[in-house]
Formats: structure tokens, sequence, C-alpha cells
């Protein structure tokens, strides 16, 4: 019987770009698991934890922790931030609140982001994937270093036939996507998001590998602006594309 | 308002190409450095884990450690003052300052007293320069950095390299308006420059002021680092040494000193141990030491949910790391305490208007990355933000009022974006309307935006400042569940287990032996090892100071009947030799470990240009560890860990050799006599 995980798409992905979504769910297939959806998930409460508005976000967390405790299985998260959010976030978010932190303990004990969940839970590295052309990874910051998660995206990517796989340089930078920093503090934003591109160009890969979809939307919204070639794909897109 | 104010600071720095060139510069140094420093330590993760558990011990149980470190310094013959805030610290060093001011050998009543200070991050806190000066005295700052910043009517703007937003052109037009040189960019002519007229400065100076790196706790040691010389000056040669600490920079025993010595100078500065690690204890002969502990929020800041931010041991890693600072340096902050860190701290230590600098980051976490105590950085900003800062009992009631409704969560978020997180926390909470709200969001995104993918913003909106919109999907994922559920699977199974990968990368070191390993690190620090026979020790003491031009040497009482009639036993700042003896030396970083008491090792291993250290083979052992062990360093009344020449990178991050203490460091290595 193949295994049954449960899909956490995202606010992000769910609105802006479901085609993502549809993405990880082939990919996940493919992977031999089969994905259940449960429909009264939202937003995990990153935007307003982040921004301090603990009061805003307690409610979200709360929603997510009761949609997905009346499911079983792993959950998986095509989002490092999302994965991040809900692994330690939310354990802050409750640290004061015995019953409900232990009922986000427990939620994060199945929380994966989808690269993790292939590599680690799964064990498949090649999917049979085939991307002609250059391609360059940029590490988004909590998939990096919240959930220090780098190998398993490399390692796929690194089996994607015909791809020409190159380093992008200071690529541990962060792009200044931050959520609400960008949109508070747009000047330096922009600084960073100014050196993620001239970094790009330097690689001269026509696509950019990323596994959030904050950098993706960040980063691909400066390069629309700038109007350059580039474009950013989310690693769910590469990975189920052949 | 303040926040407007940021932001005007903000736009400033990132105009100011100068600056702009500077801060690029740091990062991609500091980076390297830190990154080579640590390749030398194969268990830093270890090491981290058990610095954060060390100071963790020292925050919770912060009273009962200082009882007993204060026991401890009063002991050895240190006074202890405590000061509950800045007011009070400044009051105390001002009474102390009144009191060399009317001891006998002062000159005349109406001269400023001249007060040397080495670089000292608690006197900044305290803002306590300007009260010395408004008390009359003529303060110096002797930090190269901190001398420039002085010259130029500045503060720092950063905790380690506090110059680090100048250029040489600056630092040239700066001497050459102040000290009447011709104008240069040459580094080491500035240098020299700084250090010729600091010489003056601490060989007349009544009090010396310092900073304490770390306090050990079991010793009461106060531990110095710095690498030009100065903070060794200033806590040997004027008659009154006042050292300035914040309550929380404790360790408990001298083994953890060890261990926060292999973090501290790695993180900072990139180098294996700083060139001068003084462990102070008892006033030297002729001396008063005084010691101010601080509190000035401390123990708020230990009560409220940013205790974490009290294991700081300011290396200033998180600043060369933060990309925020990258682009704003210190000065924009408005804090003297920048970067991460300091929009951690500066609302508790420093003024609660400072709230708002928690929201300058993107959380990428590079600071808690590259942290030596892996303080969670992000994690303790995140708590800033909602609000954690603790609030302050002493003031009027309307900054009391004004700071508890700060207090709220969100603070010094703008109105128009916490609405919009409220709106969307209303939405999100039901799922029907979300979706609702979302396909009538894809309608008016592409109606906006027909054809292109991404929208144009006006850039008051922030998000259109520097980059283009998504439009939302008119179908949203939710909505295409069901057809995406229809799609069978292609059962196309291709599982591969993959092997562990995670080689083990451990680099076998060949084994060095003590002395060839010692020998390696003197060279590379700079130095020079020459290996000798005893026989030969004569010969080539003579022929050394031959070539510092010199006749005689200041030595101590290892070293004196080796020199003969050449020998001093007196600071005489004249004599450009040096030759000491040393209690032990250090393989793993090439260092020298010298302890007052015999003779004047202290003052000959520092005022002269060119210093000679006779060492045996025996005496070199593996670890600092191993040095702090010794019982002569816990009985010195004062020592110091030498390793490699006196240097500085304050400008440009460009090394000079030779600062305060000697530019030329020749140890002579005997087999055994």
């Amino acid at each position: 019987m193949p295994e049954t995980v449960q899909l956490f798409i995202t606010c992000l992905i769910d609105s802006f770009f479901p085609h993502i979504g549809e993405a990880m769910v082939r990919v996940l297939n493919r992977a031999g698991v089969r994905v259940e959806f449960p429909a009264g998930q939202t937003c995990c409460g990153q935007p307003a934890f982040n921004a301090g508005l603990r009061a805003e976000a307690r409610p979200m967390a709360e929603q997510t922790i009761r949609v997905f405790e009346q499911t079983t299985g792993d959950i998986v998260i095509p989002s490092g931030s999302c994965a991040a959010m809900i692994r330690h976030g939310y354990l802050e978010l409750f640290r004061d609140d015995l019953p409900w932190l232990e009922r986000a303990q427990a939620l994060a004990g199945r929380v994966f982001e989808l690269t993790e969940y292939l590599v680690d839970v799964r064990g498949v590295t090649d999917l049979g994937a085939r991307w002609p052309g250059r391609l360059t990874y940029h590490p988004s910051c909590h998939l990096l270093r919240g959930l220090g998660v780098d190998r398993q995206p490399r390692l796929l990517l690194a089996a994607v036939q015909d791809a020409e796989i190159v380093e992008l340089p200071e690529r541990e930078d962060c792009c200044g996507f931050g959520g609400v920093f960008s949109v508070e503090h747009p000047e330096l934003s922009a600084e960073f998001l100014k050196r993620k591109i001239a970094n790009l160009e330097k690689t001269e890969a026509p696509a950019l590998v990323v596994a959030d979809t904050g950098c993706l939307m960040h980063i691909q919204g400066g390069l629309t602006r700038q109007g350059k070639p580039q474009r950013v794909v989310h690693i769910a897109e590469v990975l189920s594309h052949r | 308002m303040k926040t407007e104010n940021f932001r005007q600071r903000i736009r400033r720095s990132l105009a100011n190409e100068t600056l702009q060139l500077a801060l690029d510069a740091n990062a991609a140094r500091r980076k390297a450095s830190r990154q080579v420093a640590f390749a030398s330590l194969p268990d830093i993760q270890e090491r981290r884990a058990r610095a954060h558990t060390v100071k963790a011990e020292i925050v919770a149980h912060l009273e009962d450690y200082l009882t007993e470190f204060i026991r401890q310094v009063e002991a050895n013959g240190i006074h202890v003052h405590r000061a509950a805030n800045s007011a009070e610290a400044v009051k105390q060093v001002l009474a102390l300052v009144q009191e060399a001011k009317s001891a006998p050998g002062h000159g005349l009543p109406d001269e400023p007293l001249i007060v040397a200070k080495s670089k000292s991050m608690v006197s900044e806190e305290i803002e306590l320069n300007h009260a010395l000066e408004a008390a009359g005295c003529r303060v110096v700052e002797t930090d190269l950095g901190e001398y420039i910043v002085q010259l130029r009517g500045e503060r720092p703007a950063h905790i380690i390299t506090p110059a680090v937003h100048l250029r040489r052109q600056e630092v040239g037009a700066l001497f050459a308006e102040k000290l009447g040189i011709p104008y240069t960019e040459d580094i080491p002519t500035l240098t020299d420059t700084a250090r010729k007229v600091l010489r003056e400065v601490f060989l007349n100076a009544q009090v010396g002021i310092s900073g304490v790196n770390f306090g050990v706790v079991e010793s009461g040691t106060l531990c110095l680092v710095t690498n030009e010389g100065n903070g060794r000056m200033v806590t040997t040669l004027p008659p009154v040494h006042i050292a300035l600490m914040g309550i929380e920079r404790l360790v408990p025993t001298l083994d953890d000193l060890a261990l926060s010595l292999s973090l501290l100078p790695r993180s900072a500065t990139g180098q294996k141990l700083s060139v001068y690690t003084s462990l102070l204890h008892a006033p030297l002969p002729g001396q008063t030491r005084h010691l101010i502990l601080l509190d000035n929020g401390r123990l708020a800041l230990r009560a409220s949910p940013l205790a974490e931010s009290l294991y700081c041991i300011r290396c200033g890693a998180c600043l060369n790391a933060c990309p925020v600072f990258r682009e704003l340096g210190g000065h924009a902050y408005g804090s003297i305490y920048p970067g991460p860190i300091g929009s951690v701290i500066s609302s508790a230590l420093v003024d609660p208007q400072f709230d708002y600098l928690a929201q300058a980051s993107s959380l990428c976490g590079a600071c808690r990355e590259v942290c030596p105590v892996d303080i969670d950085l992000p994690g303790l900003l995140l708590r800033v933000r909602a609000g954690g800062s603790p609030r302050r009992t002493q003031g009027d009631t309307k900054v009391r009022e004004q700071r508890e409704a700060e207090q709220r969560e969100g603070a010094g978020i703008p109105l128009p974006v916490k609405v919009g997180l409220k709106s969307f926390r209303l939405a999100a909470s039901i799922p029907r309307l979300f979706a609702v709200l979302q396909t009538l969001g894809g309608i008016l995104t592409h109606l906006l935006s027909p054809r292109r993918a991404y929208l144009h913003l006006p850039a008051w909106t922030g998000w259109g400042y520097s980059k283009d919109f998504p439009r939302l999907a008119v179908r949203p994922f939710r909505a295409r569940w069901q057809d995406v559920e229809q799609e069978v699977a292609e059962g196309h199974r291709e599982q591969r287990t993959e092997g562990s990968e995670q080689g083990e990368r451990r680099e076998d070191e060949a084994e060095v032996g003590l002395i060839e390993r010692f020998v390696q690190e003197v060279t590379a620090l700079g130095g020079k090892v020459e290996q000798i026979s005893a026989g030969e020790l004569p010969a080539r003491l003579q022929a050394f100071l031959a070539e510092a031009g010199a006749a005689q040497a200041l030595t101590d009482d290892m070293t004196a009947p080796l020199l003969g009639e050449a020998a001093v036993r007196r600071p005489d700042p004249a004599i450009p030799v040096g030759v000491t003896g040393a209690l032990c030396a250090i393989a793993e970083t090439g260092s020298l470990v010298l302890v007052s008491g015999a003779g004047e090792t202290l003052t000959a291993s520092l005022l002269p240009p060119f210093h000679a250290v006779i060492l045996k083979a025996s005496q070199i052992v593996p670890t600092v560890a191993e040095a702090l062990a010794r019982p002569e360093v816990r009985h010195a009344r004062a020592g110091v860990i030498i390793t490699g020449p006196s240097r500085t990178a304050d400008i440009e991050m460009t090394l000079t050799i030779g600062v305060h203490g000697p530019g030329k460091l020749v140890v002579f290595l005997v087999d055994d006599w």
C-alpha cells in the first residue's frame, strides 16, 4: 500500500502559483506517495508571527493544528519557511500554553519540507525528471538555516537529466524578501535583491531554482520589474518536468 | 516618528558610496578570515554548544556568580563598585578620577588630568567620555580605530572595528588636519603617527580606563583581549586603572575562559588568539585597580524573554554576517550597539525607542549561524517585535505610558501593514471566505494586468519599490484539487536508496610535534623562532641588540644575568629592546605566556619595539586550556598571553604590524640548559 501524506499547500502557492502545487503532487506521486489535501487549511500564520503580531498569528496556528490533527501521516510542505514556522515557530508561539504546546509539538514531528521528505524520508533522489539547460539554485534562508536542508535539494537537482547545475555566487545570501520586511524596509530589501540578481546574471543560467515561494515571487518580481529574461522556478516544477 | 528618522538614516547610508564600498569590503574580508580561523577548530559546533551552556548557567544564577566573583576580585586587591545604571557608573568613575587628581604625583592642580582609554563598549553605553571631558579631563581613546572616530567627533561604527566606515583617504585627511602631519594615504605611516602621539598619552596618563572581555569567577581574573597593545598599556602604566564591565560578562572557570578564548578572537577578527590576552588579578606595585560592574538594564533583560541576549560575548560576528548591517553600517542604527545583537539589546540597555530596530531584519538567520555562543538571534528579534523588551520602571509617567503602548505586539510596524495583516487573519480564519477572496483577487489582478503575470505597483506601496507583484490565480489550488486528485499516479516508481553521502571530512591532521607546531604558528603570525643551543644564546642576544641599534635592553629576573651590564631593570621607554623569559608557550596558537612577579616582564615585553623571548623547548604546552591551568597564572598579579607581534587592522582592515606593543617578536628556543 502506498504511503499517504497530507499536503499543506501554503497560502502563497494556493493563491498565486497553483501550478506549483500541481507539480508537487505529480512529484510525490512519482515517488510512490499518495496525496491528500485537507480542505480547511489556509495560512500557517507566519506573516503575522514574523511581524510580532502574535495575537493574530495564534488563531491561524490553532486552525492549522486543528485541521491537520484530524489527519494521519506525514505532512509535506513545498516551502522551507512555512515548514520552519510549524516546526520551530509554533513551539515559540505556544511556549506559555502547555495544552496547545503539546498539540503543536505533535504536529511539528509530522512536518517535512518537500525536498527533505523526498530524500530523507522516502530515500529518493532521482525522479526521472528532465530539464534541458542551465540551472542554478538559491537556498532560501529558512530552508537552509532554519531547517538545515541543503544537501537534499542539491541531490535532487543533480539527478535531473540534461540539466547543467551551476553554483550561484554568494548563494547563501538572503534575497531580501523576509515577508513584511520587504514592504516595511523596501530600500534595504531592494539592495539584497539587486545583489541576488547580479549574482544570478553571473551564472548565465536562464532559470533560478528555489524551494520557497516567498523568494520566488520576490526575485521574479524584481526580474520582471527590471525587464530581465531570467525566470525563477520552484524545485517542484523542475522535478516534475520531463 | 522615530521610525521615520530611521528610514532617513537608512537612505543616507545607502546613498553614501564610500560607506558602501567600506562595508562590502568588511563583509567579504571578515567572512573569509572567520572561515579560515575556524578551519583549525574541528569541533566548532560542540564548542558553540558548550559556550552556550556555560553562559546559560551564568545568566541563570547571575547573582550567585556575581557574589563569588566580587569576593575573588576583592581578595585579589581590586576595589569593586556596582552601578545600577549609567548615571551611577559615571558618578563612580568621576569620583575615582577626582581622587587620582588629588593624589600626590599629579602635577599642577589646574592641569587637565589625562585619561587613557582602551576600547570599551560599556563606556560608550554610559557615554563616559562626554562626562569626563565635562569634568575637565583630557580623554584619549587609544585603540587606533577608536582614536580615529574620537578625532572625528563620532562614535564607533562597529563594536570591533570602530572606523569600519572610513577609507584611508579620510583618515589621511583627518590626521593632516588634527595632527598636523603632511597628508598621506600610507597606512603604516598613519599608524605610526598615532603610535607616537599615543605613546606620550600612555606615559603621562594618571588614569587608565578599559573594558573587560571576560571575568573569571573562580579566580577573579579580569581578562582583556587587544591586538595593538593599548589595552596592556592602559592597564599597566597609569597609577590608577579602572575597568568597566557588564555584570553578565562572566565565565565560571579558567577552563571556560580557554573555551571562550578559542571562540572570541576567531569570531571577531579571524585570529586563533588576539595578540595580547591580559589576565589581571592584583594591582601592580604602585598601582590601584578598580572594577565597576554595570547593570544598566541587564537584570531587566535577564527577567525578560530576551535573557539569551546576555550570553553575548561582543565579538561582532553577527554584524559582519548581517546583510542589513552590510548596507547600513553602525551609525544608521542610532544605538551604540548596532547589528542583530544591537537590535535586540538596545531597547533595554540604551533607549526604549530602539524597539523599531528589530523590524529591520529579513530574519535570514546568518547572524545565528556565525554566533559563537549560538544565540538564537532571529528568535530574539521576533520576541522584540512581539513586545518582549523589558519595561523600564524609571523615568516619568509619560515615558512609561508611551512605553507601555509600544509594548503591545507589533511595536514599530506601520499601521497599513498592521491593518493588512489583521484583515488577512480574518479572511484566513474562514476557509470558504478565503477561497472566495482568492478568486476575487485573481479576477481583480487579471483585470488590472490582463497580459503580464506581474503587476506594476507604485513605490509607495513598499512592494512596488523595486519589484512587481504577481497576479493571484483565478482558480486557486484548492479549487483545482478535485482535478488534481483525478490524475492517477503514473506508477513510475523509481526508488533508489541513496547511501550516506556525508563523507567524513575530517582531515587527518598529521601528528605535528609540539615544537614544530609552535614554530609554524609563530611564523604564520609574523614572529620568528630561532632554535639554538644554550651556548649560542649570549652571542645571539648581542646580535639582536645590534640589529635594533641598542646598547641596552629591558630585562626581567630571568634574562638580566644573561645580558650582564646591558641589562636594565626599570621601565625606560627610550630603550628599544626587551628581553624576557616566559612562563610557558602554547603550541596551538603560537603564544607566549608571561606573568608578572619575575621582575619587569610585563613592561619589558610591551614598551620596546623589539621583543625577544627566551624559551626552553620543554616549556611548550599544547593548548590554551593547559596554559591557563598553570597555578602561576592564577597567582600572578597580572599576566599576558602574547600571540604574535602587535598589530592593527583598523584602517580599511589592512594589517599593520607594530602598534603600541613590539612590532618585532623573536623567540630564542633553547633545547635545554
